[in-house]
């Protein structure tokens, strides 16, 4: 699974403010850096990356919730919800399909067909996911939600007029 | 499961004390899925706590290192947690679609051997050996077999996990942090 990238700057002292826009900022840019190679169905790790990236940055949303605009916040939310949810379609039948394949190998000749048959049904339901996720893995829509969200993070630093920002996640 | 509301956050305040006060939410909202969840039939708890677990996971992920020893304990905790009810969801997930799956290829060769007996008085057993899935039905029968003692295994070490935790005070010791951290803020 993807490590996330550990946050430079973040103190138990720092103004909840400022920890949000870093913390959101790091996660959004692990958002982006693995948004590449997501559709090949024969390397399941970049959904499960991605996928993960994600569910990391839609908790930061949630954890730094008061620091943000409500308005905005929640638009930014919805779109990474949309993404996380095509990415969890794909990633479902991924899982499905290792797990089956794996079961298969360890049962007789004669077990197998039967497993075989399920696997073909996820392999299906796989490339019609795989066909869903296209629009929202693609790097226009990712950069739009990263853009989002460091004005998210500029606007929670301004209302607390804390100076922040340039370069202060890693 | 929608998650509880955080009360008294002061986005200019130390992010200790609103850590704290996040994670005494999130920590009472899994805590609160005990007993029903460690039932084995409560597939609709066990889920919401999945979910809770991995909303404790994330806030410590982020803000564990203001709470000091307790919160990685009580992180890796969540993530186990996690990671066990995950298992038991996909298991619960996957038994109706296999059933269905079975039962659409019963149809299917139903209607295949139909179509063999043509206009016989009346069907021949023997046709029923003709069907195109017959070779199937022995391993999904065994799947069935094998996901329904996989989740009553991870059931199983999930009780045993959270009997453990608790016994340990794991979630004692992160509660108690966090009201460390508060006090020390003043809140």
């Amino acid at each position: 699974m993807a490590r996330q990238v550990e946050i430079e700057g973040l103190s138990s002292e720092l103004p909840f403010a400022e920890a949000a826009a870093l913390v959101v900022e790091t996660r959004a840019g692990e958002l982006l850096r693995h948004s590449d190679g997501v559709l090949d169905t024969g390397a399941i790790e970049g959904v499960h990356d991605m996928r993960v990236a994600t569910r990391r940055l839609r908790a930061a949303l949630e954890v730094f919730a008061p620091c943000f605009p409500k308005g905005a916040r929640k638009r930014v939310l919805k779109e990474v919800k949309s993404v996380a949810d095509a990415l969890g379609e794909r990633r479902d039948r991924d899982v499905a399909i290792a797990m089956l394949s794996s079961v298969a190998e360890s049962l007789p000749a004669a077990d197998r067909p039967g497993i075989r048959s399920l696997i073909e049904r996820y392999r299906a339901e796989q490339l019609e996911a795989n066909e869903r996720l296209v629009p929202y893995v693609e790097l226009e829509r990712i950069e739009r939600i990263e853009a989002a969200v460091r004005a998210l993070a500029a606007e929670a630093r301004a209302a607390v007029g804390s100076g922040g920002g340039e370069g202060g996640a890693s | 499961m929608k998650a509880r509301k955080i009360k008294g956050t002061d986005p200019a305040g130390p992010l200790a004390a609103n850590a704290a006060r996040t994670v005494k939410v999130r920590l009472a909202e899994l805590r609160g899925f005990v007993p029903r969840a460690l039932e084995a039939d409560a597939v609709g708890a066990q889920h919401d706590m999945r979910i809770a677990a991995k909303r404790l996971r994330y806030v410590l992920e982020v803000t564990g290192f203001c709470f000091g020893r307790p919160a990685e304990a009580a992180r890796r905790r969540a993530k186990h947690l996690q990671d066990l009810l995950g298992e038991m969801h996909d298991a619960d997930v996957m038994l109706p679609q296999l059933r269905e799956h079975r039962r659409e290829l019963r149809g299917q060769d139903a209607a295949a051997i139909v179509r063999l007996a043509g206009d016989a008085d009346d069907l021949d057993p023997a046709l029923a050996a003709r069907a195109p899935h017959r070779t199937a039905y022995r391993g999904l029968e065994t799947l069935e077999v094998y996901l329904l003692a996989r989740r009553r295994l991870l059931f199983d070490r999930f009780c045993e996990m959270w009997d453990g935790a608790e016994q340990r005070g794991v979630w004692d010791a992160l509660e108690r942090s966090a009201d460390r951290a508060l006090d020390e803020s003043g809140g």
